[in-house]
């Protein structure tokens, strides 16, 4: 096997990362539109405090996108849809309370999954955020677990046929190109194909071994390897999350 | 009578139960009481109270549910006394 040349890695580890930090800032924007659509008091705070979790994450990816020629400011300020690399699953917004916690229970764990793979990157200020994320990403997976328990207690159904419904584009996400340069070159741990089978295993069990959800990976058209995702973002869903003042943009 | 400990149901959740929360900012630090969290289990619990009590960078923090105190001495009295 021929050894992949450094800009080609470079280039594939800069997709990755937008990639994660772009389905991030999404994942963020969930968490502050639908803050009050919380139980309670407390709960309000727990997703105020783990949208501002999110926030943090984009923008530590982003600063570190700086590193592989990625334009900090540009990236903040990308005024057209098509520009984000965001995943397929946060494309469509919550239908209730169930699909919010397993939506947000899916891309938590991919992100996670995904970024687990860094965590003994060689650049070990890369490493040192992957963790950083991760400790914090572990608050996160709690809260959907709290949840998850209350749904399983209460024999809510919902709950399960959202998780099933959203599970497909979750797993889309994990596409890999015919050959993981990453890995091949000792910057990712695990092949992508490993981490997707791992994540799938622990969503299905989750669901108490179910076999509702494990169907394939959803088949999407005009899929973009570049940015791990086929077609572009809704506009109303880039409304929402691109930067409404410009000129706040600091570093 | 509802005991204490006891919260209200939730929107579309289960009851809630109180849970005391303790932290300590450095290992020097005793593991000192910070304040309290109503939730509907312990996941949530210790999700809620790290976000709620995030006022320092915790080094550790732990959760107890409020039903798993034994007072010792009755609130506001000097001690107790056998009842007969």
């Amino acid at each position: 096997m021929t050894t992949p040349d450094k800009d080609a890695l470079g280039e594939a580890l800069r997709n990755d990362l937008l990639a994660l930090a772009d389905s991030k800032l999404v994942l963020a924007n969930w968490y502050t539109t639908c803050v009050h659509n919380g139980r309670s008091l407390p709960d309000f705070a727990a997703l105020l405090g783990m949208a501002t979790a999110t926030f943090g994450h984009t923008r530590a990816l982003y600063l570190y996108l700086v590193n592989l020629g990625c334009d900090y400011d540009g990236l903040e300020r990308r005024a057209q849809p098509a520009a984000f690399c965001s995943m397929n699953l946060l494309d469509r917004p919550p239908e209730d309370w169930e699909d919010f916690i397993a939506t947000v229970y899916l891309a938590e764990l991919a992100m996670w999954t995904f970024a687990s793979g860094f965590l003994g990157h060689p650049d070990r200020p890369l490493a040192g955020l992957i963790r950083k994320i991760g400790e914090e990403s572990y608050f996160h997976l709690k809260y959907c677990q709290g949840w998850q328990s209350i749904f399983t207690e209460t024999g809510n159904r919902r709950y399960g046929a959202a998780l099933a419904a959203r599970l497909p584009a979750a797993l889309a996400w994990f596409r890999a190109q015919e050959d993981d340069l990453l890995q091949a070159a000792g910057q990712r741990d695990l092949p992508l194909s490993t981490l997707c089978q791992s994540y799938r295993a622990e969503v299905l069990n989750s669901l108490g071994g179910a076999s509702a959800g494990d169907g394939p990976p959803a088949s999407l058209d005009g899929w973009d390897p570049q940015r791990r995702r086929a077609g572009t973002m809704p506009q109303r869903l880039f409304e929402i999350i691109r930067l409404k003042d410009p000129g706040a943009v600091l570093r | 009578m509802k005991p204490k400990h006891i919260g209200r149901a939730e929107l579309g959740g289960p009851a809630t139960k109180f849970y005391e929360v303790f932290a300590r900012a450095t290992s020097e630090d005793v593991l000192a009481h910070v304040g309290s969290i109503e939730a509907p289990n312990d996941d949530l619990a210790q999700v809620r109270a790290w976000y709620v009590y995030d006022q320092l960078p915790w080094k550790e923090m732990c959760v107890v549910p409020t039903e798993a105190f034994i007072s010792v001495t009755e609130r506001g009295a000097r001690g107790k006394i056998r009842e007969m």
